[in-house]
């Protein structure tokens, strides 16, 4: 499990000379912007964002992102709903999944870890070290 | 960007700009996060007088979850802290004890205040760096 609260050194995350893109689902406005910045700004990766489950299952597919931060809780369609429908789709499992919860209790997180996903990581987060957490789950090179 | 450093240290250079961003989506997230502050004191209004419907809870429940998301990342763990209490308060469907409504009226009181500030200590602070 990753959980943010220690500065780590900046990460600048590369592949083949291509910024990696993120897809970022959450249907909290503040949110999504403070991670598009975070990991624009801090790593330099592209970012998508989606306000909604079904939103993110549409750009993970037309996207096709390096990786997925999707929050838990959202209306309609919640985040494991979002994961499960998102592996069962040939064009989106291989993508890995990152859970961003503000849970924190044992069994929720247990319940979690027991989907698949390859990391969940915790609300609040610190912006300038979200980018080399998911960097570190993702086994994704430091570069700078 | 307002007040940049120069281009030569990358590293402080993207923590500042990362820091002025935030202060700009702070300004923005105030009157949100004010209207969450407001749910959860009008639920307790509610609690107090025995009128807490359970629409009103759950979205107290609701405001304080997102509160608790998001304050800490702004820079004010206690924020989180406190709207972590409500949470767990709100989340009893069994209702509060006169103990309790006490408790989380001192603790919303105090996010209230906390939710002002114009400065929260938003990252580069907390890393250490200048700005």
């Amino acid at each position: 499990m990753e959980r943010s609260g220690v500065n780590e050194p900046l990460v600048v995350e590369w592949k083949d000379g291509m910024a990696y893109r993120i897809l970022i689902i959450d249907d909290e406005d503040d949110i999504r912007q403070i991670a598009a910045l975070s990991l624009e700004t801090v790593a330099g990766w592209d970012v998508v964002l989606a306000n909604s489950g079904r939103q993110g299952i549409e750009r993970a597919s037309s996207e096709q992102p390096d990786a997925i931060l999707l929050d838990v809780m959202m209306p309609e369609m919640d985040g494991p709903t979002t994961f499960l429908k998102l592996k069962s789709n040939p064009k989106t499992s291989h993508i890995p999944v990152l859970l961003l919860t503000a849970k924190v209790q044992g069994p929720d997180q247990r319940r979690f870890a027991g989907l698949g996903v390859a990391a969940i990581l915790f609300k609040p987060f610190d912006p300038l070290t979200l980018a080399g957490q998911i960097a570190g789950v993702l086994g994704w090179r430091q570069s700078a | 960007m307002d007040n940049l450093p120069p281009a030569n240290d990358p590293e402080k250079n993207s923590q500042q700009t990362l820091h002025a961003m935030l202060a700009k989506v702070w300004e923005r997230s105030k009157s949100t996060v004010a209207g969450h502050v407001q749910v959860l004191q009008n639920a307790r209004a509610l609690a107090i007088n025995s009128h807490l419907d359970e629409a009103s809870r759950l979205r107290a429940v609701d405001s304080a979850h997102k509160l608790a998301g998001v304050l800490g990342t702004f820079g004010l763990p206690r924020g989180t802290d406190l709207a972590r209490t409500a949470e767990e308060a709100f989340g009893n469907p069994d209702g509060m004890s006169r103990i309790e409504m006490e408790r989380i009226g001192a603790a919303l009181d105090e996010l209230s205040r906390l939710v002002k500030t114009d400065d929260p200590s938003i990252p580069s602070k907390r890393a250490g760096a200048s700005g």
